[in-house]
């Protein structure tokens, strides 16, 4: 290992997906979403993320296409800056700084180079739509100083902002009243919904705006659940507008379908609707998307849809209303209630998902597994209903066991509990209910523990409850002369006078249990369960308990929520140690001696490592993160590592994730930047070939000739080809059935340019394409030379004599394949 | 290093079909099916990924799959070059699948972007493709056929390199070896090539048939003070067609060799091999080599030298359906491919039906020889289109799972009795119970049923039924007499039925208040008349806590909302139906209660018949009942005559009972709330 590479924090589980709007490609095959401080490319068909597009350094708050060359993608940021991107290689083009922080970002083709951004200029509440002329240049990083007023005080949501066909006008809607600008009168026409206080009136708020793109028709959602249709509205007295009502709630999102025949609106029952028509009567429906819809979109293409959510997913759904694929991150919906827990089978981290799911996380491949229905209820999504919560899971014997509590609190004294125990089912390689208990305690369970002792043919269970017993449950064989069945069973009932147990915990091979009694810490036998000692520092409630693995098995650590760590002796019944420390998580490392405690102050979260066994800590590393932390847990690697450097050896055998107040889960890492990069720059391994068919043969020459023409016009380099080369194209083009050819008037053009250019035709069978990819490659990467210079040799190796390697600018490179792309686009369609 | 063992597809056994594990982590499975479709499935959640049929899939199917190494090390700078071993995480998306096809075209498919990625047709082969390898480092890939030749590929511009002859006969299969400079491949022999140059560096004499697979298994030599030329002393596998055995070779620094090292004999043809490199001298190879009968070998040998005899498998692994029924013994269910984990400790199998694998991970710290996994995989059979989209797993909850709620034992931790000598009694009387036969109780239950007939009035009387029901555990005859809703008639039961029945009854009303609420609702009435009734009884028991702890317990939480109100009202009820009880019986006609056994002494009979009832009342219990109605069988006999003498005179009993239970119901406000709380 580097010495100089130093720990840092890093991001991983799939950070928010559902900022902002999804954006599609043009030819749909690609999604865009922002996340974070980058912006993710994903695949629709596969789910994958092709590419991320890092540069920005702040969070990304808007992107859309370019709408002048669909191949890139532009983005904002709250850095001030403005990014061009070529997402199918995932390099950044250019960077045009604004200076302002930027809130969202539009685009439309009728407005030749300049972008719309929203941005706050003076007083921090006061939104404004501006638009950026973007300077042609041909430097990487650009400054766009040339900023237009188009309207003020806006809603910083890129949700209340549309353009309407042609460009021609800009909605906004804020509060009660929707005001429209039109570029071309220079004028801002406002329409006031009453706002009364009065019942009927009191939710006509807007929520989202959306335009037709076809005709002069604006849709509005509000907070009531209605969908408002303006009409006329470039009249300030005729308008109408026409009402829509199907949803219950605030309707979160509206879009038009690309011909404008069909409205999609969603809001929290999560069910997408499609208004066709724009008519009340003809609706579709799309139930059961799982959480609240919190954007739609609908790609350039019209064949595909997607709806963001709240609980962090893409759903991507065909024309025909039907779910195709999910890009599912972190479910992020609920409160984490039940910490980080470590699947010892799949080696997933568990932790609450989908409302009365518990998700599985493969850290492994950074993907979700999948969502394991624990409380089996349908979720009935609806603001002010208290639904059943997950609150506890714990793993148990190798994964044999699952134990998971549920709650659910109405009123204060109205409190359900139900801790269900499951068992996996290795012949069926799934989880089977063994037993439900309801009401195991009699109020909140605090914490829930198995005893891993070695010897796993007794599992136990240990439950401690706010009302003030913990209760240690067995396996026992519950068989009658009927079944053959093991259930659990409560086999002991432990109280500690009248105090609410806390925490609990085994040592290390079982033989002993500790259950913190608020500020209290008694020791029981796990064989005969009786109380072998107490420990109390009377230095408030104990927050974590933890006993010393290994060689560090007699000692117990406790850390109270008045800033005490303390370190008892259990063979000498005595403190060993205590420090001053407001501990927030404390982890004991399963491989190792180590315990990472995390602990909050005022700027920040800090992390220690230290060893029960001596006060000092092995490794520190101040300010984590800004934010609190909630929970953490050491992940047992796979295959170790072998950091030699002494501060980090006890990442050595397990990796630490935490997850935070605002649910972004995070590790450390000591790998340097540049190599997170490489999933963008690894994809350039091979350039893409596709099969010829037969129209290839017809369009791909056709193509080619062009190429060749601007190849002409630039080298002036010309090789004659026989004239009757493009006879047989022709042939096979009459020859070809007529229901697999394009349409007639299609072809037709390119077919008579085709006739018309033959005499300016070449040998040249394909692109100098990889060449520029070298290039291109080159200029981002300089450590790449040794993989270059191969290259070079791999082409001089396969040429034959018949291919001659242009070398072409950069730009000229751009346009040409921007051709070919416009080409492939229809041949793949097919 | 997964490699795809599938030289020789045969459409009709599931094993042998083109697969392969992706690198590294073994994030994903691809499985290339005989209908020409492939198919990418999940190793984590056993989900189908994605599926890809290439447009010449049935007349061009695939033969052959390898993915492509994920391409991270490829930029690193030299002096970065230890940290090959690191795992990379989540940066090694591995994508790039290369197929090869009957008719002799590579396709590249890319797995991130699920489409085609590029197609290698142009000066390749004209025949079926054997075997693909790619090369660790500089993107190529090299790919053999019937067409007897090798064919260099250069990935980028998709493109021959080179294609040269590689055997005489078709080329079978391909290695690459570690370093990266050697290409083993094997024809009618098999030969090592030095990839630069393109020249034979050394043959060796394989197998008879074509040799569907090749491998390396060491990366350094077993030798480590030579210096080391990147090839010499490394040994490697070979397994052929229709060769039940594995041959590991070596290449030495002399030109001729032979025969092989030594071998490993499995049960069948090998179809897919996987192994974890030794890296040292000391590390054993671990080899995972399944068959075509569909079961697994395990080696683990230290490779030196040679060795003669055939060594055979460390541990064997099958997997088999659960015999269901009587019929249906265990079928086996073949094995398609394993794969070694990263931590070399587990192993993940593939197993089942080619379209709808399952995918498990299997832990080997087992020693023994032969592992038998019993899965049952009828479920994976239905189609799973909805999980695949939404990634919701439903667990089972079926109505065999136990369902504790509070009062239920089990539910809280079970009152066991305080000292253990009547834990000892219980035992006892628990074997005692046991030892009683079916005769001997039909036996007891003939002689009452005698006794019935001898007094008409009484057969079809509740109290009489209760007892005999409770006796005999009759299920219906307890049901005909506590589901009655009368309550004088459960009163008047209650009042007439044997004290030693009480117990009994309490057990049975707890076992019944366990069930249906409705049910329940009846219970409560029993339960409430026997508890005023008979609280003086019980209040005598010693052994009482244990024996009714459980409907303590379940009436503890059943009354839990109101706690305090509904043990004043108990007590209140408690309180007023005794007081007017004991004003109502000194009107009624007692209860009778024949005894069971009369003991006569020479004194008066008064005091025999109160020494009866303090002994029933003592420690009366089901069992020891039974036991003296055992013991008494010959002295009831004897006693018959008399005890039918002695009815006539119950009458005159009748009314010193009376007074006797009235004593007892005035004594019980004494003992009423040392009663209650014990129940509290």
């Amino acid at each position: 290992m580097v010495e100089e590479e130093s720990l840092r924090v890093v991001h991983c589980g799939g950070s928010e997906l559902n900022f902002r709007r999804a954006v599609f490609s043009a030819d749909s095959k690609y999604i865009f979403c922002v996340s974070g401080d980058f912006v993710k490319v994903y695949s629709t068909a596969t789910e994958e993320c092709v590419h991320i597009l890092q540069g920005h350094r702040n969070l990304v708050t808007g992107i859309h296409l370019n709408p002048n060359n669909h191949l890139q993608l532009y983005s904002c940021s709250f850095d001030g800056t403005i990014k061009l991107w070529d997402y199918i290689d995932g390099i950044l083009i250019k960077t045009f700084v604004v200076g302002h922080k930027l809130h969202a970002l539009f685009t439309h083709a009728h407005a030749e180079d300049s972008v719309f951004v929203i941005i706050n200029k003076e007083t921090p509440d006061i939104f404004q739509l501006v638009s950026v002329k973007l300077p042609k240049s041909s430097s990487q990083e650009i400054e766009a100083e040339e900023i237009s007023f188009v309207l003020d005080y806006v809603n910083q949501s890129p949700k209340c902002i549309a353009f309407g066909h042609e460009g021609e006008y800009v909605a906004a809607v804020r509060d009660f009243y929707l005001s429209v600008y039109f570029f071309k009168k220079k004028k801002t026409s406002r329409f006031i919904l009453s706002s009364s206080r009065s019942k009927k009136h009191a939710k006509n708020n807007f929520t989202c705006i959306a335009c037709h793109p076809k005709e002069d028709c604006i849709a509005t959602g509000h907070k009531d659940g209605k969908i408002r249709l303006w009409r006329n509205f470039d009249d300030d007295k005729k308008y109408t507008y026409t009402c829509l009502h199907w949803h219950h709630d605030m309707v979160m999102d509206l879009a038009f379908s690309v011909t404008g025949s069909s409205l999609l609106s969603g809001g929290r029952e999560s069910v997408l609707v499609e208004w066709r028509d724009a008519t009340e009567k003809n609706k579709e429906f799309l139930p059961r998307l799982g959480a609240t819809i919190e954007h739609i979109s609908v790609s350039p293409a019209g064949d595909l849809f997607c709806t963001s959510h709240s609980d962090n997913k893409i759903i991507v759904i065909q024309r025909n209303l039907e779910a195709s694929a999910v890009i599912q991150g972190l479910v992020k919906d609920s409160n984490i209630f039940t910490g980080l827990v470590i699947d010892p089978r799949t080696k997933a981290l568990v932790l609450n998902g989908k409302p009365g799911h518990l998700q599985f996380y493969s850290l492994q491949s950074d993907k979700q597994l999948y969502n394991l229905d624990i409380v089996q209820q349908e979720y009935i999504n609806d603001h002010g209903l208290i639904q059943i919560e997950l609150t506890k899971a714990a793993f148990g014997c190798y994964g044999n066991w699952l134990a998971t509590v549920e709650q659910r609190q109405e009123k204060e004294t109205e409190l359900e509990l139900q801790m269900k125990l499951w068992t996996y089912n290795k012949k069926t390689q799934g989880f089977v209910l063994n037993t439900k208990i309801s009401m195991p305690h009699e109020d909140h369970i605090t914490a829930l523990c198995f005893g891993n002792a070695e010897k796993s043919e007794n599992p136990t269970l240990v439950t401690a409850s706010k009302d003030g017993h913990f209760k240690v449950w067995i396996l026992t064989d519950d068989s009658d002369i009927y079944k053959q069945a093991v259930g659990w069973t409560c086999d002991f009932v432990g109280s500690y006078h009248k105090y609410q147990a806390t925490n609990c915990c085994f040592s290390e091979d079982g033989s002993l249990l500790a259950v913190s009694f608020e500020e209290i810490v008694t020791i029981w036998d796990s064989e005969t369960w009786e109380l072998k000692c107490t420990f109390c520092q009377r230095a408030g409630k104990i927050r974590n308990l933890c006993f010393g693995r290994l060689t560090c098995s007699k000692y117990l650590l406790g850390a109270t929520e008045n800033g005490i760590l303390c370190c008892w002796n259990l063979l000498s019944c005595a403190l060993e140690w205590s420090a001053k420390l407001n501990i927030r998580v404390m982890e004991p490392d399963p491989n190792s001696e180590n315990v990472a405690a995390v602990s909050q102050s005022s700027v920040g979260s800090d992390l220690f490592v230290f060893k029960p066994s001596e006060p000092r800590p092995l490794y520190i590393q101040k300010n984590i993160c800004r934010e609190e932390v909630q929970w953490g847990v050491f992940v047992p690697r796979d295959v170790p590592e072998s950091f030699t450097s002494e501060a980090y050896q006890w990442l050595n055998r397990s990796q630490f994730y935490f997850l935070t107040k605002s649910q972004s889960l995070l590790t450390f890492s000591t790998k340097s930047p540049e190599e997170k990069l490489t999933p963008t720059s690894k994809q350039l391994l091979a350039e893409e070939s596709l099969p010829t068919t037969p129209f290839y043969f017809i369009l791909g020459k056709h193509r080619q000739q062009q190429d060749e023409k601007l190849n002409k016009a630039l080298e002036d380099e010309l090789i004659q080809l026989p004239l009757t080369e493009n006879i047989p194209a022709i042939s096979e083009l009459l020859h070809t059935p007529a229901h697999v050819l394009p349409s007639a008037s299609y072809l037709c053009s390119m077919f008579v340019n085709s006739l018309l250019l033959s005499k300016e035709t070449k040998s040249a069978e394909e692109l100098p394409d990889d060449i520029d990819m070298e290039e291109e490659k080159e200029s981002e990467d300089s450590d790449e030379e040794n993989d270059f210079t191969e290259k070079v040799q791999d082409t001089d190796n396969t040429d034959l004599g018949e291919d001659i390697i242009h070398q072409l600018s950069k730009s000229e490179e751009k346009e040409l394949r921007k051709f070919r792309k416009v080409d492939y686009s229809w041949i793949t369609a097919l | 290093m997964a490699a795809g063992g599938g030289g020789v597809a045969d459409s009709l056994s599931p094993a042998g079909v083109p697969c392969a594990f992706s690198p590294h982590s073994q994030a994903y499975f691809a499985l290339a099916s005989a209908d020409g479709h492939l198919r990418v499935w999940e190793t984590a959640s056993n989900r189908l990924h994605q599926e890809y049929v290439p447009s010449a899939h049935l007349s061009g199917t695939c033969t052959c799959l390898a993915w492509a190494p994920a391409r991270l090390q490829a930029k690193e700078s030299p002096q970065r070059k230890k940290r090959k071993s690191e795992p990379i995480g989540t940066s090694n998306q591995t994508d790039l699948l290369a197929l090869g096809t009957a008719v002799g075209s590579i396709l590249l498919y890319s797995t991130v972007k699920g489409e085609l990625h590029s197609k290698l047709i142009s000066g390749g082969h004209d025949n079926k493709v054997n075997c693909i390898q790619w090369h660790q480092e500089n993107g190529c890939l090299y790919s053999c056929s019937d067409d007897k030749h090798i064919v260099e590929w250069n990935t980028q511009t998709c493109r021959v390199k080179c294609k040269w002859k590689g055997d005489n006969s078709s080329v079978s299969s391909l290695c690459i070896s570690p370093d990266g400079k050697m290409l083993l491949s094997a024809g009618r022999t098999i030969k090592l090539w030095v990839l630069e140059t393109k020249e034979v560096y050394r043959h060796f004499t394989g197998h008879a048939t074509p040799v569907s697979s090749l491998m390396f298994t060491t990366i350094r030599p077993p030798n480590e003070n030579q210096p080391f030329d990147g090839i010499t002393g490394l040994y490697f596998l070979s397994g052929a067609v229709h060769d039940r055995l594995l041959n590991v070779w070596q290449v030495r620094s002399e030109n001729k060799e032979k025969n092989a090292v030594m071998s490993f004999t499995v049960t069948d043809e090998p179809v897919y091999i996987d192994l974890t490199l030794s890296e040292n001298r000391e590390e054993p190879v671990k080899l995972a080599v399944v068959c075509r009968d569909g079961q697994v070998h395990l080696f683990e040998h230290i490779l030196n030298g040679y060795c003669k005899k055939p060594l055979t498998s460390n541990c064997t692994i099958q997997i088999v359906t659960p015999g269901k029924g009587k019929k249906s013994t265990p079928k086996p269910i073949p094995i398609l491919a394993a794969g070694f984990c990263s931590d070399k400790m587990s192993l993940l199998l593939v197993y089942g039906n080619w379209f709808q694998p399952t995918i498990e991970r299997v832990a080997l710290n087992s020693k023994e020889p032969h592992m038998c996994l019993v899965r049952d995989i009828s479920n994976c059979w239905a189609p799973k289109v909805e999980t695949a989209v939404t990634k919701v797993r439903t667990p089972v909850m079926n109505s065999e799972a136990k369902v504790l709620v509070p009062g239920i034992p089990g539910h809280h931790a079970a009152i066991k009795p305080t000292p253990p000598q009547t834990e000892k009694v219980e035992s006892k009387r628990k074997l005692g119970g046991n030892e009683l036969s079916i005769e001997e109780r039909l036996g007891t239950l003939d002689i009452d049923s005698k006794k019935e007939k001898d007094d008409l009035p009484q057969t079809n009387s509740f109290p009489v039924l209760l007892a005999q029901g409770l006796e005999s555990n009759d299920f219906e005859m307890l049901n005909k007499v506590l589901q009655t809703r009368n309550l004088n008639l459960i009163k008047r039961t209650v009042l007439r039925m044997p004290l030693h029945a009480v117990i009994p009854l309490l057990q049975e009303l707890t076992k019944r208040l366990q069930g249906h609420p409705n049910s329940a609702v009846l219970m409560v009435q029993w339960l409430k008349c026997v508890l005023t009734v008979h609280a003086s009884y019980l209040s005598t028991l010693p052994d009482l806590v244990p024996q009714l702890g459980t409907l303590y317990q379940l009436m503890e939480s059943r009354v839990k909302t109101f706690q305090k109100l509904s043990h004043l009202h108990g007590k209140l009820i408690l309180l007023i139906t005794q007081v007017t009880a004991s004003e109502k019986t000194k009107g009624m006609t007692c209860p009778e209660q024949k005894a069971k056994l009369v003991y006569e002494e020479e004194s008066s009979e008064e005091e025999s018949d109160d020494e009866i009832d303090k002994d029933s009342d003592d420690n009366w219990d089901e069992d020891e009942e039974e036991e003296e109605s055992e013991k008494d069988e010959d002295i009831d006999e004897e006693n018959e005559e008399e005890v039918e003498d002695t009815e006539e005179k119950d009458d005159e009993n009748g009314e010193d009972r009376d007074v006797a239970s009235e004593k007892e119901l005035n004594g019980d406000s004494d003992l009423d709330p040392e009663n209650e709380s014990e129940e509290e």
